[in-house]
C-alpha cells in the first residue's frame, strides 16, 4: 500500500517538548503508529507500536526510564534495540535473545523529532530549519495532508513560518509550525498562532469531500524460530566492538568498556556473558555488568590468572584501549527471576561481575534484594563505585579465612524465607560450600541460582557410546576422547558452545531416552536427577545409547 | 452498536449456534433488535414464551439456554453444546452482563484463556506481582466433543472469587467448545470438590466489533447476585481497553505474525483449531 | 461514617473514589447494579435519589447526590488543608468552578457515547461523540498552555484541584466512546502526571502509571 517515497520521507513526528520523561507518546506516519518514548539517557526511541507478543499497543504501555513495559504482559522492552529483556511469566528463563520489537529510526533536530518508516539516522535528509526557531503548537486537522499544505501556503504564504505537515493517514495530518526568530514573548505569539490554526483546522475540516480510507498498517512476519517456542539460537563472535577505556578496577582485576564501531549494541538480560576472541587466539568468556539503564556500552571485569592458559594475561597485557576485539552477541544461561520477594546475591571475588548486573536491575526496579560482597582485601573488592551506587543492600566481607566464610554464608544464607532465591556466583570452592549450605538448610535447588567459571572437576571422556538424534533421524558413534559436540558436528549438526567446559550452560541438550554421565558444574542435581538435558560439550552416556531431541 | 458491512460467512461459523440476547431482556410480547454478523435481528417470544428471531427476511432458528438466546444464520446442530454442572439444584446462575468492545470475536475468546496478563491487568484480583509465573500446563484437542481444553492449570490469586478474602492458589480448567466461546472452571472457596463456572459468549456483532456476554454458575450461599455481577462486571471492564488496544483487531493465524511463549500453549492451539475448521470470521487466515 | 453508592464503571463515581482516595478518607461502598440490574431506578434507590443517578454519598445521615457537589463537600469537610478545593484565591477558586462544569459536559458528550458503545443506552452516540471531541481539543489546548508556563493542573497553583479529578475519568475513558487520544498529546501528558499524584487509584479501562 505504501510506496517508498512514503516510506523513505522523514517526517516530524513530534515536538521535543512532548517526549517528557517516562512517558509514551503516540505518533503516526502514513498509517504506521509509532510509539515514541524518551529514556532517561536522552535516547528518542520510535517504535511500532505494538508489542511483538500479542499486539498491544505500546502506547499504553509505561516508559520506566530505561525499558518500556508492555501492560498486557508485563513484558520489558530494552531502550535503543527494542530487545526483550524479561518475560514475567517464565521468571526462570532467559527471553529469546531475537525477540525485538520493529525499531524506525529517529532523530531530534530543531525542536523537533522526526522519523521515517524505512532508512538510517546517518542517511536521514531533514530540511533546512532555523536553528533556534520557535516551534508552534501543533494542531491535528483530520483532513489529507496535500490539502492541508496548499491551505497553509494559501492562509499564511511561506515568510513568516516554516510550515510542516505530518501525514498521520491519508485523510489525517497534524500542522506544524516553526518561526524563524524566537519572539521576546513567545507565548501571546504562540497563543495567536494556536487561534489562527484551529480556525483553519475547523473551516478545512468543514469542508464536503468524500471519506478517505484510512492505510491499513503493514503487519511484518515475526522470525520464523520466534513463531515456535523460542530456543536460543547458535551465536558466533559476529560483533566487532573497540576497547573504549581499560582500567583497574581492583588488584589484579581490569575493567573494559566495550562500545560498538557504529549503531547500537544487542539487548542483553541481566546475568548474560559474551565470548571475547582474543588476539592470541584463545575465546574467554566474561559476564556483563552492566544495569538496564547502562547500553551504550558493556563493561566485563578480568582477573589476572597467571596459572591460566593465557586468555587473561593477554587482556591485561595486549589489548588496549582502542584496540578492536571480536565479541558474540550475548547469551544468557543465568537468568535472573524478578518474582522474589527477597532475592540474596552472594559473590566471592570476581564472581561479583554477573550478579552486578542482576543487582542493579533489581535496584533500578525497586526489588527487594540483598547483596553480600567477599574479597580477600579491599584492595581486592571488583567495581567498588559501582556496588556505592546500590547503598545499603550491599554487606561487604573482607579477609576473612575459609573458617570464617563458612560461618558467615552461614548465617547469611539461613533458612530460606517464602519466595527468597539465592544468587550465588565465585571460586569454585566458595561456590561449593554455598550452595552445600543452603542445601543443608532445606533450600530447594530451584531457589539456589549459581554460575560457576569454570568446570574443575576430575572429567572422563574415555567411554566409546552411540547417540541417536531424534528430529534429525540420523544415529552415531561417539568415540573415546571426543564429545557429543564434536561427533554431531561431524555430520553437519551445529551445536552452540561457549565454555567448552560443561560451565555455562549453552550447549544445553534435550534427552529423550537413555543415561547420562553428567560431568558438568551447570545443571542443578535435580536437573541431574531429571536426566532430561546434558551438557553436550563434556557429558556422555553411562551405558550403552542416548536419544538426543536434535 | 452500527452494523458493520455483510460479508460471507464461512460454513463452520455459518451453521453454529451464536448468542444474541440476554433472555431475561425479552419479556414476553416485547421485540428488540439486536445485530448479528453485520444483520439487525428482531428477538421476540411467541404466547408460549419461546425465544423467535427474525432476520435477513425470515424466521431464523432459536434456542434459549444459560440464560441466553440463541440463534443460527445457517444450519445449527440440535442444541447447543453441554454445560455440565449447570443444572446442580444448589449454584447460583447469573448472567453477569454485557459489554459491548471493538474487538474480534477470536481475540476476545483467546483473552480469556490467558493466565499471563493476570497480575498486570487484574492487579490485586485474579493476580498480583511478584507472583507472574505460569506454570506448565497440559492443553489437548478433545476428538469427541471436539473442543480446546487445558487442565492443570494454577495461579497464584489474591481474590480468585467473590467469596474469597485472601490469596490462594488456584486451578483452573478451560474448554473451548465453540469458536466463539469459553468456558473457565475453577477453585470454588466454599466446596472441595466442584468448581465455579464462568462463561464468556461472545456476541459477534461485525468483525471486530463484539458483545461480550458472561455468565457464572457459582457455588456459593453467601454473595448476592449483585457482588458476582460487580466482580465480573470489573474483570470484565479491565480487559476491555487491553482487547481494544490491540492490534490487528482480528486474530491473525499465522504462526509468524506474533510470538508466543509456553504460557501461550492454549492460545497456540486454540489458532490451530480455528484454522482446521476453516474459520474465517474475525480472524486473518494463515497464508 | 463515609458511605458511598457506587457502581465500579461509572466514571462519576470513579470521581469520589479518586478524592477518597487522595484524601486517605476511610469509607464504605454500597455497590448498586446500574448494568445490567438497573437497580439505580429502583424504589429503594429513588428513596434515596429521586433522580436515580449515581453516586451519592451519606457522611453520617448528610446524603448528598452529584459528583461535583460531593467533590466540592469533601474538599470542604476532610481535606484540612484546603488544596483540593475552593481554598485558594479568587482566580484559582473561578477557575475550578469553570473547569467543574467543563466536567459535566464531558459527562453528557463522551460518557454519553460511551453509555451507547459499551453499555447500549438509546442515545445520539454520534452527535455525543462529535461534542466530545470537540472539548476534547479545548482541553488538550488549554493544557498546552499550562505546560507551556510551567503550570501542571487545569487550575492555576502547584497542587491539583477537584476540577482535574471531576475532567480525569471521561478523558481518561474516551476510548470507550471510540475517541482517540493520539492528537491530544498534552491531555495523555496530564494524564500521567495524575496518575502520580500520592494516593491515585484506578477503576477498569484506567491503568496505572507506575513511578
Amino acid at each position: 500500500m505504501l510506496n517508498d517515497e512514503q516510506r523513505r520521507a522523514w517526517q516530524p513526528v513530534a515536538s521535543s517538548t512532548d517526549l517528557v520523561a517516562r512517558h509514551v507518546f503516540a505518533g503516526a506516519i502514513w498509517g504506521q503508529e509509532l510509539a515514541l518514548w524518551r529514556a532517561d539517557d536522552g535516547h528518542v526511541n520510535a517504535w511500532e507500536n505494538r508489542c511483538l507478543h500479542r499486539g498491544v499497543r505500546l502506547t499504553i504501555g509505561v516508559n520506566l526510564g530505561s525499558e518500556l513495559m508492555c501492560q498486557y504482559h508485563g513484558w520489558r522492552y530494552a531502550n535503543r534495540t527494542a530487545g526483550c529483556t524479561y518475560i514475567p511469566a517464565h521468571p526462570a528463563d532467559a527471553p529469546a535473545r531475537t525477540i525485538c520489537n520493529r525499531v524506525y529510526p529517529a532523530v531530534e533536530r530543531h525542536g523537533l523529532v522526526w522519523a521515517a518508516l524505512e532508512g538510517t539516522v546517518e542517511g536521514a535528509a531533514l530540511p533546512e530549519l532555523p536553528m533556534d526557531g520557535l516551534v508552534l503548537r501543533p494542531v491535528p486537522v483530520d483532513v489529507p495532508p496535500a490539502e492541508v499544505e496548499a491551505a497553509l501556503a494559501a492562509e499564511f504564504g511561506r515568510d513568516r513560518v516554516r510550515w510542516l505537515v505530518q501525514p498521520v493517514d491519508a485523510g489525517r495530518s497534524i500542522i506544524r509550525g516553526v518561526l524563524a526568530e524566537q519572539p521576546a514573548e513567545p507565548l501571546p505569539v504562540l497563543r495567536r498562532w494556536s487561534a489562527r490554526l484551529g480556525r483553519l483546522r475547523d473551516r478545512l475540516e468543514a469542508l464536503p469531500r468524500p471519506p478517505v480510507a484510512p492505510i491499513p498498517p503493514e503487519l511484518h512476519r515475526v522470525d520464523p524460530a520466534l513463531a515456535g517456542l523460542p530456543e536460543p539460537g547458535p551465536a558466533g563472535t559476529s560483533l566487532r566492538l573497540r576497547v573504549a577505556r581499560k582500567w583497574p578496577v581492583a588488584e589484579d582485576v581490569t575493567a573494559f568498556r566495550l562500545a560498538p564501531l557504529a549503531g547500537e549494541l544487542p539487548a542483553f538480560q541481566p546475568g548474560a556473558h559474551i565470548d571475547v576472541a582474543l588476539p592470541n587466539g584463545l575465546t574467554r568468556q566474561y559476564s556483563l555488568t552492566n544495569g538496564p539503564d547502562d547500553t551504550a556500552a558493556w563493561v566485563i571485569g578480568v582477573k589476572r590468572e597467571p596459572a591460566g592458559l593465557g586468555g587473561s594475561t593477554c587482556l591485561h597485557d595486549a589489548v588496549r584501549e582502542g584496540d578492536v576485539l571480536a565479541v558474540s552477541p550475548p547469551r544468557n544461561n543465568f537468568p535472573l527471576r524478578r518474582d522474589g520477594l527477597l532475592t540474596l546475591f552472594i559473590a566471592g571475588g570476581i564472581g561479583l561481575t554477573p550478579l552486578l548486573a542482576m543487582a542493579r536491575t533489581l535496584h533500578l526496579a525497586r526489588l527487594p534484594y540483598h547483596f553480600h560482597a567477599f574479597a580477600r582485601s579491599v584492595a581486592h573488592l571488583p567495581f567498588v563505585d559501582v556496588l556505592d551506587g546500590l547503598g545499603d543492600a550491599v554487606e561487604r566481607h573482607i579477609g576473612l579465612d575459609p573458617a570464617a566464610t563458612t560461618a558467615k554464608l552461614e548465617a547469611i544464607i539461613g533458612t530460606q524465607g517464602e519466595k527468597h532465591e539465592l544468587y550465588v556466583c565465585g571460586p569454585t570452592p566458595f561456590l561449593d560450600a554455598a550452595r552445600a549450605i543452603a542445601a543443608a538448610k532445606g533450600w530447594p535447588d530451584t531457589a539456589v541460582h549459581f554460575e560457576y567459571f569454570k568446570n574443575e572437576r576430575p572429567r572422563d571422556a574415555s567411554n566409546a557410546f552411540e547417540v541417536a538424534l531424534a528430529r534429525s533421524a540420523l544415529t552415531l558413534d561417539v568415540a573415546p576422547g571426543q564429545s557429543i559436540v564434536e561427533a554431531v558436528a561431524a555430520h553437519g549438526i551445529h551445536i552452540p558452545t561457549s565454555c567448552a567446559q560443561g560451565a555455562c550452560g549453552t550447549c544445553r541438550v534435550g534427552v529423550i531416552e537413555g543415561a547420562i554421565d553428567h560431568q558438568d558444574v551447570h545443571l542443578t542435581p535435580s536437573e541431574k536427577a531429571r536426566g532430561d538435558c546434558l551438557m553436550a560439550c563434556v557429558s556422555r552416556a553411562a551405558a550403552g545409547r542416548l536419544v538426543l531431541d536434535l | 452498536m452500527s452494523s458493520t458491512e455483510k460479508v460471507e460467512l464461512d460454513p463452520a461459523i455459518r451453521d453454529a449456534w451464536h448468542v444474541c440476547a440476554v433472555a431475561a431482556d425479552i419479556a414476553p410480547g416485547a421485540t428488540a433488535m439486536h445485530c448479528l454478523f453485520g444483520q439487525r435481528l428482531e428477538v421476540a417470544r411467541d404466547a408460549a414464551g419461546r425465544p423467535v428471531v427474525r432476520g435477513d427476511g425470515r424466521v431464523l432458528p432459536a434456542l434459549e439456554r444459560y440464560g441466553f438466546i440463541w440463534t443460527s444464520p445457517g444450519t445449527p446442530p440440535e442444541d447447543l453444546f453441554p454445560l455440565p454442572g449447570y443444572d446442580e439444584p444448589d449454584r447460583k446462575n447469573v448472567v453477569t452482563g454485557s459489554v459491548g468492545i471493538r474487538v474480534s470475536a477470536p481475540r476476545a475468546v483467546e483473552n480469556f484463556l490467558d493466565m499471563g496478563h493476570f497480575p498486570f491487568v487484574h492487579t490485586g484480583i485474579l493476580g498480583e506481582e511478584p507472583h507472574t509465573e505460569v506454570k506448565e500446563y497440559a492443553v489437548a484437542i478433545d476428538p469427541v466433543a471436539d473442543e480446546v481444553v487445558a487442565t492443570e492449570c494454577q495461579f497464584y490469586q489474591p481474590r480468585a472469587a467473590v467469596g474469597s478474602s485472601g490469596g490462594a492458589k488456584t486451578e483452573y480448567v478451560y474448554r473451548v467448545p465453540h469458536p466463539f466461546c469459553a468456558i473457565l472452571y475453577k477453585t470454588s472457596p466454599f466446596d472441595a470438590v466442584r468448581m465455579d463456572i464462568v462463561a464468556l459468549f461472545v456476541q459477534p456483532v461485525g468483525e471486530e466489533e463484539i458483545i461480550g456476554h458472561t455468565m457464572m454458575s457459582i457455588i456459593d450461599d453467601r454473595s448476592t447476585a449483585t457482588e458476582v455481577r460487580h466482580f465480573q462486571l470489573t474483570i470484565f471492564g479491565q480487559d476491555k481497553p487491553i482487547l481494544e488496544n490491540q492490534r490487528p483487531r482480528k486474530l491473525p493465524l499465522d504462526p509468524r505474525a506474533e510470538t508466543p511463549i509456553r504460557a501461550d500453549k492454549s492460545s497456540i492451539m486454540y489458532r490451530r483449531w480455528l484454522t482446521s475448521k476453516g474459520v474465517a470470521y474475525g480472524v486473518i487466515p494463515a497464508p | 461514617m463515609l458511605t458511598l453508592y457506587d457502581y465500579e464503571l461509572s466514571g462519576s463515581c470513579y470521581k469520589v473514589r479518586l478524592m477518597l482516595g487522595f484524601l486517605g478518607l476511610p469509607h464504605e461502598t454500597r455497590h448498586v447494579d446500574f448494568h445490567p440490574g438497573r437497580e439505580h431506578k429502583s424504589d429503594a434507590f429513588l428513596a434515596i435519589n429521586p433522580l436515580g443517578q449515581l453516586p451519592v454519598l451519606d457522611d453520617d445521615g448528610y446524603v448528598l447526590r452529584d459528583a461535583n457537589a460531593i467533590l466540592t463537600y469533601l474538599a470542604s469537610a476532610h481535606d484540612p488543608g484546603g488544596r483540593w478545593g475552593f481554598g485558594g484565591d479568587a482566580a484559582r477558586n473561578g477557575r475550578i468552578a469553570e473547569w467543574l462544569g467543563f466536567a459535566s459536559d464531558l459527562t453528557g458528550t463522551i460518557g454519553a457515547a460511551r453509555l451507547h458503545d459499551a453499555f447500549f443506552h438509546d442515545i445520539d452516540a454520534d452527535a455525543a461523540r462529535a461534542g466530545g471531541k470537540r472539548l476534547l481539543r479545548i482541553l488538550d489546548e488549554h493544557l498546552w498552555f499550562q505546560e507551556r508556563q510551567g503550570a501542571a493542573w487545569l487550575a492555576p497553583g502547584d497542587h491539583p484541584s477537584i476540577a482535574d479529578i471531576a475532567c480525569f475519568p471521561y478523558t481518561a475513558l474516551a476510548q470507550d466512546a471510540d475517541l482517540d487520544l493520539a492528537d491530544c498529546p498534552a491531555i495523555r501528558r496530564w494524564h500521567d502526571r495524575f496518575k502520580r499524584v500520592p494516593g491515585f487509584t484506578v477503576m477498569p479501562g484506567v491503568f496505572p502509571a507506575r513511578e
